[in-house]
């Protein structure tokens, strides 16, 4: 979208906002997001779909005053709409004041004011490291990309005998907020993705695995060749996959699975869950909850990162964040609620889409790279376990219980010996997080996560064999 | 089985003005169609959705949104062009059909056809808005009043969250030969779950339902108490349980939500497009043993008022009843209207999309298993040492292993035919093709779910329901911590 494009979603925000207070609105503010988004996918060398989308949206909350029944306070209330006509944005402002109106007061409701405006240095840094939509990619590379990402896997070995496909994806997006108090801000970004996933072995003996990359722009992808070696490569070394013996042992998690432990730890810090006594961390600030070697941050600014923000879901200014400092548990995630509450700085965590309620996020999270190689954690770890899939939902955010299905290799003597599967590992978060024994030194950027490989100590392994 | 029974009187009611006239609509089609598709279809869509939440006391979430778009397809061989947009305007809808014509390069476009109206087959819940029937206030005083209910049933009850939704789809179809088919969907859903505590001690519990229906019939009556005293229930059981075994064993599953384990390891597999691929571990099977004698497994979307249930697909298939399992032979695959081409099958009723932006994909409905003989009793005091598990969480299968995984959140180990004691969340993760040739006992009990199931795929959400008879599987692996 061109700057002409911008000003017009900047000047729906601002309408709207004004028809809110026109409707009796105390505060209100608003987002619009635009997004166009492309995508190809390939399989067998031929073309499978084509796929392209054109969207924008509005979203209002607006505060009212309420003093009925002896209750007093700020209640709101939020709505979206597609109809971005003047009859489509009158019609939301009417919709949300109305609804605002049955919605109950909470003496903590913080109204939208006072955010800090980002300073003119801010837009000038984020545009320079955020290209604008139409060079996000193109849509014959992005095509050329996936042909050559799938040839590559199946290419690698006679034994890959199938494929599910390449996909190839690149889009932008715009977010314009306003708040009733002036603030009036947008910015753009963009994302790239290739991935491709293929199959070795047939009948009962198949294995399927994949590989993928995913970065702000098309020409910050990896290469093709490697991401579809990478998926060919991982497939091949499931094929003979059994199971294996249940038991106590070490499990070392690589990182594109190891990331999931970072995101129940910020489902766990999240402001909101704490206030509502869901989290298994409620209680921890300021303890140690893992080893001193371990620290962990959340970065809204970070030269690779899809998870970048120039502001929050409510305007709130984003900087770097230490949620883990050698080891202790420093921070909470908050939006200017859960902020208030826990007295606390607003965090600049509001995420927010267009429907629904406000929620808390990370931006990017970042853990700080360990020492060892993975060949040298197989060898600290002697016997035990690596995985390399997992799947399932088994994880209790109340009490940190965790139990989830796994694939992986079995490793014995320090060194991988077979690949496993049908298997789960269990155990609490609290031991997990306390149990972790080594940090890989092989940290690796999943868009808007770096993790490396993390070994846990004590993990339960259930399986036949 | 509840809601077998249809709706007595069938309203027609118009589709909802979008601004786009079926002049519009054909033209479309003429520009996106070339000569050689093998299929071409318009999807104009309007949804309004509401939804009031409380936490701590109050109802303090209270939204809406209203979207309608349109997205164009055009398929040819084993590809398809689609284009999605919500910009309604006639030059924004000429550029969509063009760019859903990319896939082809033929210059020829098929002959310009008029927009007529096409077989509607049945009619399966009431057609439109599920939320006239209820107020926002009366929504309010419901939460308001399952939030005192909840906090009365037990002390123990530190936090109670309680969410009523619905939404009302609106769906007109233009097929490549101008048939439109239109549907009107409402769908409703309340959930309440409870954060307990005892001894410093926190354990949640939750229960929710749901499905094609207005939204007075969730307010009045007894179900939303139902639910609430299920989810206490539920958080209560959970302070005092023990941490599951690890390591295979003998299972019991309880009637209705248990049916997960069909979605899981049976249905996603049977899915057309991994078969046509060959991608699924299924794939080449039809006329195989893959189940006990004694087990027929369907798929049927047009159950009344279902929460996976539709008028037809979002192809304009008619829904009907899908034979999956027959006796414990492999009989059938779920289709849309591409795959069963390109099998040279009939399509089922099964090609779904979550929204006018996404892909149609072929989905399940309703999956579940017939009712066999055992009385539900025998079936427990048989398990001499085992987990009988009611209650699940989620599941997810890895397709073409056919490993798959569900976690339970009511689950009992049982010594010598009794309850010992409630276990903690396990996953349980078995083989989806051999899975079902270990039943040894099917109960005479067969439930639906009571309508809380979203199932995803490609990144795709899509509501559906399972239903299972009490059942035991002598083998399946238990994912405990206690080894």
């Amino acid at each position: 979208m061109s700057a002409q494009g911008m000003n017009d979603l900047q000047a729906l925000t601002a309408r709207l906002i004004e028809l809110a207070q026109k409707n009796g609105a105390h505060s209100a503010d608003a987002l619009t997001v635009a997004d166009t988004s492309d995508a190809v996918r390939v399989r067998h060398g031929k073309i499978e779909s084509v796929e392209h989308e054109d969207s924008r949206g509005i979203g209002l909350r607006a505060f009212v005053e309420q003093k009925e029944n002896g209750k007093q306070g700020l209640a709101f209330a939020s709505a979206s709409t597609s109809d971005l006509s003047e009859a489509g944005l009158a019609r939301l402002a009417e919709q949300v004041i109305g609804m605002a109106r049955i919605s109950e007061p909470d003496p903590d409701a913080v109204p939208p004011l006072g955010a800090q405006h980002p300073d003119s240095a801010q837009m000038t840094e984020w545009k320079q490291h955020h290209a604008s939509a139409e060079h996000a990619w193109n849509i014959e590379a992005a095509r050329d990309a996936a042909l050559q990402c799938e040839a590559a896997a199946l290419g690698y070995s006679e034994r890959i005998s199938n494929s599910e496909g390449a996909e190839s994806a690149f889009g932008g997006m715009r977010v314009a907020y306003a708040s009733s108090d002036g603030f009036a801000a947008a910015y753009g970004k963009t994302s790239a993705s290739l991935s491709v996933s293929v199959i070795a072995g047939s009948d009962d003996g198949m294995q399927r695995d994949y590989a993928w990359d995913r970065q702000l722009i098309g020409q910050s992808l990896r290469g093709p060749e490697d991401i579809g070696r990478e998926a060919a490569e991982r497939t091949i070394n499931r094929l003979g996959a059994g199971g294996m013996p249940s038991g106590s042992m070490p499990v070392i998690y690589e990182p594109r699975v190891a990331t999931s432990l970072l995101g129940h730890l910020a489902s766990a810090v999240n402001g909101r869950a704490v206030l509502q006594q869901r989290s298994f961390l409620g209680d921890a600030l300021e303890e140690g909850i893992f080893p001193d070697f371990v620290n962990i941050a959340d970065d809204p600014d970070h030269p690779e990162g899809l998870g970048n923000r120039l502001f929050d879901g409510e305007g709130s200014r984003c900087s770097r964040l230490q949620l883990i400092d050698e080891g202790r548990l420093t921070a909470f995630l908050t939006d200017r609620y859960a902020a208030g509450r826990l007295k606390v700085t607003a965090g600049g965590h509001a995420r927010r889409g267009l429907t629904g309620d406000i929620g808390i996020g990370t931006s990017n999270l970042l853990m700080q790279a360990g020492t060892l190689s993975q060949p040298d954690m197989l060898r600290e770890i002697g016997n035990g376990l690596l995985v390399c899939e997992l799947i399932g939902f088994g994880v209790n955010g109340v009490t940190g219980d965790y139990s989830r299905g796994a694939s992986g290799y079995l490793i014995e003597n320090g060194e991988i010996t077979r690949p496993v599967h049908e298997i789960t590992i269990a155990g609490n978060l609290k031991d997990m997080f306390r149990g972790i024994r080594h940090i890989g030194s092989d940290l690796t950027w999943f868009g808007s996560a770096a993790v490396p490989s993390i070994a846990i100590d004590g993990m339960t392994v259930a399986g036949q064999g | 089985m509840q809601n077998m029974n249809k709706p007595e009187a069938n309203t027609t009611v118009s589709p909802v003005d979008t601004g786009i006239s079926d002049s519009t609509l054909a033209e479309m089609l003429h520009a996106m169609t070339p000569a050689g598709a093998d299929d071409a279809d318009l999807y104009v869509q309007h949804s309004e959705s509401e939804s009031l939440a409380l936490e701590e006391g109050r109802v303090k979430h209270v939204s809406s949104s209203t979207h309608q778009g349109i997205g164009a397809r055009v398929i040819k061989g084993e590809a398809a062009g689609q284009a999605y947009t919500d910009r309604l305007e006639h030059a924004a809808l000429m550029d969509a059909a063009r760019a859903a014509r990319a896939i082809a390069s033929d210059a020829q476009s098929r002959a310009p056809v008029a927009v007529h109206t096409g077989h509607q087959p049945h009619a399966l819940y009431q057609q439109g808005n599920p939320s006239t029937g209820a107020s926002m206030a009366g929504r309010k005083a419901l939460l308001e009043r399952l939030d005192s209910y909840a906090r009365s049933l037990d002390p123990r009850v530190k936090q109670v969250f309680a969410n009523v939704s619905s939404s009302f789809t609106d769906i007109r179809i233009v097929r490549m030969d101008g048939a439109e088919m239109h549907d009107a969907r409402p769908l409703v859903r309340l959930n309440i779950s409870v954060v307990v505590e005892q001894n410093g001690k926190r354990e949640t519990g939750s229960a929710g339902g749901g499905g094609r229906f207005g939204l007075e019939r969730m307010i009045e009556g007894e179900e939303a108490e139902r639910l609430t005293r299920e989810a206490v229930r539920l958080a209560l059981l959970n302070l005092d349980a023990i941490a599951a075994p690890a390591g295979p064993m003998p299972v019991v599953l309880g009637p209705g939500w248990p049916g997960i384990l069909l979605h899981e390891a049976i249905g996603h597999g049977l899915e057309g497009d991994f078969n046509r691929k060959g991608t699924s571990a299924f794939a080449g099977r039809i006329g195989q043993q893959v189940a006990s004698k004694g087990v027929t497994v369907v798929d049927d979307g047009s159950i009344a008022e279902r929460r996976g249930s539709l008028n037809f697909d979002d192809e304009g298939t008619p829904t009907g009843r899908t034979v999956l399992i027959e006796d414990g032979i492999l009989t059938g695959y779920l289709q849309d209207r591409q795959n069963a081409r390109l099998m040279g099958m009939q399509p089922t009723g099964n090609g779904r999309r979550e929204s006018y932006a996404h892909p149609v994909l072929p989905r399940m409905t309703n999956t579940f298993m017939l009712a066999g003989e055992a009385s539900p009793d025998d079936i427990l005091s048989s398990l001499d040492r085992g987990i009988y598990a009611v209650n699940f969480g989620g599941g997810q299968v890895d397709i073409t292993s056919g490993k798959f995984v569900f976690t339970t959140s009511e689950a009992y180990l049982v010594e010598s035919g009794k309850i010992v004691a409630p276990v903690k969340g396990a996953t349980l993760i078995g083989d989806g093709p051999s899975v079902l040739t270990r039943v040894s006992m099917i109960g005479n009990d067969l439930e639906l779910d009571p309508g809380v199931g979203t199932c995803g795929k490609d990144g795709q959400s899509v509501p559906v329901g399972v239903g299972l008879p009490t059942l035991r599987i002598d083998e399946l692996t238990i994912g405990g911590s206690e080894a």
